[in-house]
Parts: C-alpha cells; structure tokens; sequence
C-alpha cells in the first residue's frame, strides 16, 4: 500500500474548505439562540449608557458620547477574540474535539482562520446592532468625511485583532482552569489601555509609560484611527501611521501565531496535556 | 442539630469551592488576577473624569473622584457574586458533572449554593480591600491629586452592617441565578452579566440615580445595590445622607430578596424534579 501524496492546490482547497467548514460551525452556532444575539447586543448598551450618563453628569461635550459608543462597539471585537478565539482550544478541549482538530489532515491555521471569519462575521452584526441603538438611545454626534478611511481602519483593526487572537489561541491549546482567570484579566485592563471609554488613551493625564505600553495593544491604534476620522472628521492624511500600525501588527503577529501553535502543539504532545480536561 | 448540619455542608462546600477557584495557580499569582481587573474597572472611570476635567470641564471633581473610587471597589462584590452563582449551576451540571450527585447527598442544595456563593465573596472582599489600597496609592501618592479619601477614618460600625446586608441581598439574588439556570440552559452567558450590567447603570454606582431618565429611577428605587453603595460611601465620608434610614430601605430590600430568592429557587427546584433536570448535559 502507497500513501497518497497530494499536491499543491490539493492541499490548499482542503484547508480552505477546512476553514469554510469551521465558519460555517461558528455562523450556525452563535446564530441559533436569538437570546444570545439579543444579549450580546443589549448587555453592551448597559455599559455604555452608565459611561454616556457619567459623561452628562459632568457636563461634558456630547462627542465624547460617541466615543464611548464606537469604543463599547469595538469591544464586542476584543470580546469574541478573547473568548471565541482565544479560548476556543480550551473549550474544544473541555468538550473532547481538540483531538479531532489535531488529527485531521489540514492546518491548524486553516481552522483558525474559520473561526475567525465566522467571528468576525457574527460579530459584526452584533456591532452593527449596538452602534445603531447606541445612536439611537443616546443621539450623540458623528463626523464623518471619509467613509473609505474608516472603512480601511476597521477593515485592519480587525484584522490585526484576530491575528492577535490566533497567537493566544496557541497558549490557550495547554491552559486548564487558568484559561477563564486570564480571559477575565484580559478583559478590563484592554479596556482601560486601549482606552474604549473615554475620548483616547493619548493624553496628557495618562502617564507616558502607560501610553507606550497601550500602543502595543493593536485595538489602541486602531480605536484611535477609527475616532479621528468618525468623530474628528479626518482622513487617511490624519491616520496613515495607525494605518502602518495596524498593517505591521498583522504582519508580524499571522505568522507568529502559526510559529506558536506549532510549537505549544509539539509541547502539548510531549507534556500530555492536549487531551487532559478538568485540570 | 439541623442548623448545625446546614453550616457544616455550607462550610464543606465553601472548601471545595475555594479549592476550585484559587487552586489552578500559586497563591501570587492568583492575588494579581484578583486586584487587576477591578483595578483595570476603577481606572477606566477614573480617568474619564480625570481627562474629562482636564480638557473640558472646571477643574477635577474631587469628592466625585472620591464616591466613585468607593462605589466602583466596593461593586466588585456584585460582579464577583453575580458572576459565581449566574455559572455555578452550569458548570456542576454540564461541565463537572456532579450536580445530581450532590442533590442527592444527605446535605441540601442550598447549603451547597451559600457555601459557593461564600467563595465569591471572599475573592470580592480581597479584591475590595486591595482596589481601595491601590486607588489611594495612585490618585493620591503617584497621580498627587488630593482626593478626599481617608481609609483610616471609616466608620466601620456603619459599614460593616451595610456591607453584611448588602451581600446577604447579593447572594439571594444569586440565588434566583441559580434557580433560572437549572430550569433553563445556555443562559449561563448571559445572567451574571445581565444581572450586573442592570445593577451597574441603575444601582448609583457612577452616577447618582437622580442623573437616570425620570421614568427608570423608580427601578433603581428598589434595587437593594442602591441602598448598599449609598451606605458604604455614607461609611466611608464621601456622601452626606440619612444613613439610617438607607439602612433600613437596605434590611427591607433584602428580606425581599432572600425571601423571593428562596421561593423562586424552591419552585425551580421542583419544576427540574419533574422533567428531570438535574442531570441534563448542554453541548454547543
């Protein structure tokens, strides 16, 4: 008996039918409880309306309203990397089906990238869901000239969020119980570096080293990138470095992400702890 | 005899919780993840109000500065709790598999529920006390801005009625979680963080109720986390108010919970009984 060997684009379609299938998982799954997508959409707004209420309470200009909102928008992004992303080898572990993912004949990096179109598909209903109510329940102001910048920002923000994503999901392969404490304590401290509830992380009150510590966060640059043009009305003139930023930050972290599953997958193999549960 | 079986499996059960929640790691490492994320919490509205007042408004709002600190470490026993008990059922159920086995061990559920809910509590009350440390160190050490906050001067025989009470309400609260995850699955994502968010926007905690729309101020009128911030602060030196009589409103609005947590979770618990739910598995 022969093994087959397969060529090229052999190879290719199956890992890209590979990552259609797991999208397709990830579009099924999330979308069948209209709870969930309710939730996800309103739970959001609670956060938001407490911070645009504090901001009224100080009296202070009602852009900084849109702030809050297009930040709370863009943590539903961070939220589905930490926890759809992330964490999704942890809870395939839990479940039993991280072996059938290890033992199936494409790349780790095909299914990763399932997930995360799927995600980034999800969520952006979801966004777009907590952005329109947003507006509506809070009528706070936008200026926005340059649609395609904006739309450029997102686009790479994104995009260098779940490359993000697919780095941490190596370490998550191995994590037990620590899985849900470092998801957790990945949560807050984004929010408050990246700078989602107030106008920018960028400013004179903050201390530099936190600023510089911030700006390595790839949400940091691209809320930033993603205010100035949709509240400060500029363009691509006036986010360009963001826009460098973000590029950079996709480019380095895709291919660190495969470095890194196959190396937490070999050290998941000789450790024994690919299949272990309930640790 | 009975009393006594009740408090020894709580405390059985406050064992194993602990073990569950604290054990994964080493003890320093387990502290940091207990002080960042509320920290992480308390900056991010504190420095809305310190940019807020620096670029915009007159000058910063110290006594503001000051409630908000209090209120926002002192919320964390409400996310801790309502996080906890909103997975608890869950995670026994589906993940560990072992509810039906300690439904039918001589020892009730609901000693078992205070015992985890207890859990919670301590991992607040670290999280508490090192978020109020940290917030005077970095507002009034490092950022030297002069917020009127001294820890050394609470009032603790204020506070600490207000702040048994307070978890007493949270835990039946966290009860009726309990009971709305074993008649119901895949809710567990969304009840802790729905319960919280609620409490966050109408409990006072950034803001007073009085900055809420007219027509849900009422709501946050009978929310027993009002009641609780509003004493501590009043403990605390950073808000002028009837102490007392916040006092009392707290004591009515938990014996309103404990006794509809209580009712609700016994009704839960029958309706599972029935159709059989104690050991049914949800996969997604």
């Amino acid at each position: 008996m022969t093994a087959t060997t397969l060529t090229f684009s052999q190879v290719l379609l199956a890992n890209f039918r590979a990552a259609y299938a797991r999208m397709w998982v990830r579009l099924k799954g999330s979308n069948r409880e209209v709870t969930w997508m309710a939730a996800e959409i309103l739970l959001p707004i609670l956060t938001i309306g407490a911070y645009v209420i504090l901001y009224k309470t100080l009296s202070l200009p009602a852009s900084m309203g849109t702030a809050v909102i297009i930040g709370g928008t863009m943590i539903s992004f961070w939220s589905n990397v930490l926890w759809n992303m992330s964490a999704q080898w942890f809870w395939e572990k839990e479940v039993g089906n991280l072996e059938m993912y290890l033992v199936a004949p494409v790349s780790r990096m095909a299914i990763l990238l399932g997930m995360a179109l799927g995600g980034v598909v999800n969520t952006s209903m979801r966004a777009a869901g907590i952005l329109v109510l947003g507006i509506f329940a809070f009528q706070v102001p936008f200026k926005l000239n340059d649609v395609f910048s904006a739309g450029l920002v997102f686009l790479l923000t994104v995009a260098s969020l779940y490359a993000l994503g697919m780095v941490l999901a190596s370490l998550f392969m191995l994590y037990g119980r620590e899985a849900w404490h470092t998801n957790m304590l990945l949560q807050e401290p984004v929010y408050f570096l990246s700078g989602s509830y107030f106008p920018t992380i960028y400013s004179g009150a903050i201390p530099l080293g936190v600023q510089i510590a911030a700006t390595a966060i790839p949400m940091t640059i691209g809320l930033d990138a993603i205010r100035l043009v949709t509240i400060g009305g500029g363009n691509i003139s006036t986010v360009w470095l963001h826009i460098l930023g973000l590029i950079a930050f996709t480019l380095i972290l895709f291919p660190l992400a495969r470095k890194a599953l196959g190396y937490m997958e070999s050290l998941g193999k000789r450790e024994g702890r690919l299949t272990l549960r309930w640790q | 005899m009975a009393i006594a079986d009740f408090i020894r499996s709580a405390r059985e059960s406050f064992n194993v919780g602990w073990k569950i929640e604290s054990n994964w790691t080493d003890p320093v490492l387990f502290a940091t993840y207990r002080i960042v994320q509320p920290l992480a919490s308390l900056l991010i509205v504190a420095f809305i109000v310190i940019i807020g007042s620096g670029a915009f408004g007159p000058g910063l709002p110290k006594e503001f500065l000051a409630r908000l600190i209090v209120s926002n470490a002192f919320f964390v026993y409400v996310a801790s709790v309502m996080t906890s008990m909103g997975w608890l059922v869950h995670t026994d159920r589906s993940r560990y598999e072992v509810l039906k086995n300690i439904y039918i061990s001589p020892g009730t559920l609901h000693s078992y529920l205070i015992g985890r809910g207890l859990v919670s509590v301590v991992n607040g009350t670290i999280s508490v006390l090192v978020t109020l440390l940290f917030s005077v160190l970095i507002f009034n050490g490092l950022l030297n801005l002069g917020i009127p906050l001294d820890l050394l001067r609470v009032n603790l025989l204020m506070l600490v009625p207000a702040v048994l009470l307070g978890i007493a309400s949270l835990i039946a609260i966290g009860y009726v979680l309990c009971a709305v995850s074993l008649v119901s699955h895949r809710m567990e994502f969304i009840l802790g963080e729905s319960v919280t968010g609620i409490f966050f926007l109408l409990g006072g905690v950034i803001f007073p109720p009085t900055a809420l729309p007219g027509w849900v101020q009422p709501i946050s009128t009978v929310l027993p986390i009002t009641y609780f911030l509003e004493a501590v602060r009043i403990s605390f030196g950073v808000e002028t108010g009837p102490y007392l009589l916040n006092l009392a409103y707290l004591t009515l609005a938990t014996a309103a919970t404990v006794i509809a947590g209580v009712l609700v979770f016994r009704a839960a618990e029958y309706r599972a009984r029935q159709l059989g739910l104690f050991d049914r598995k949800s996969e997604y």
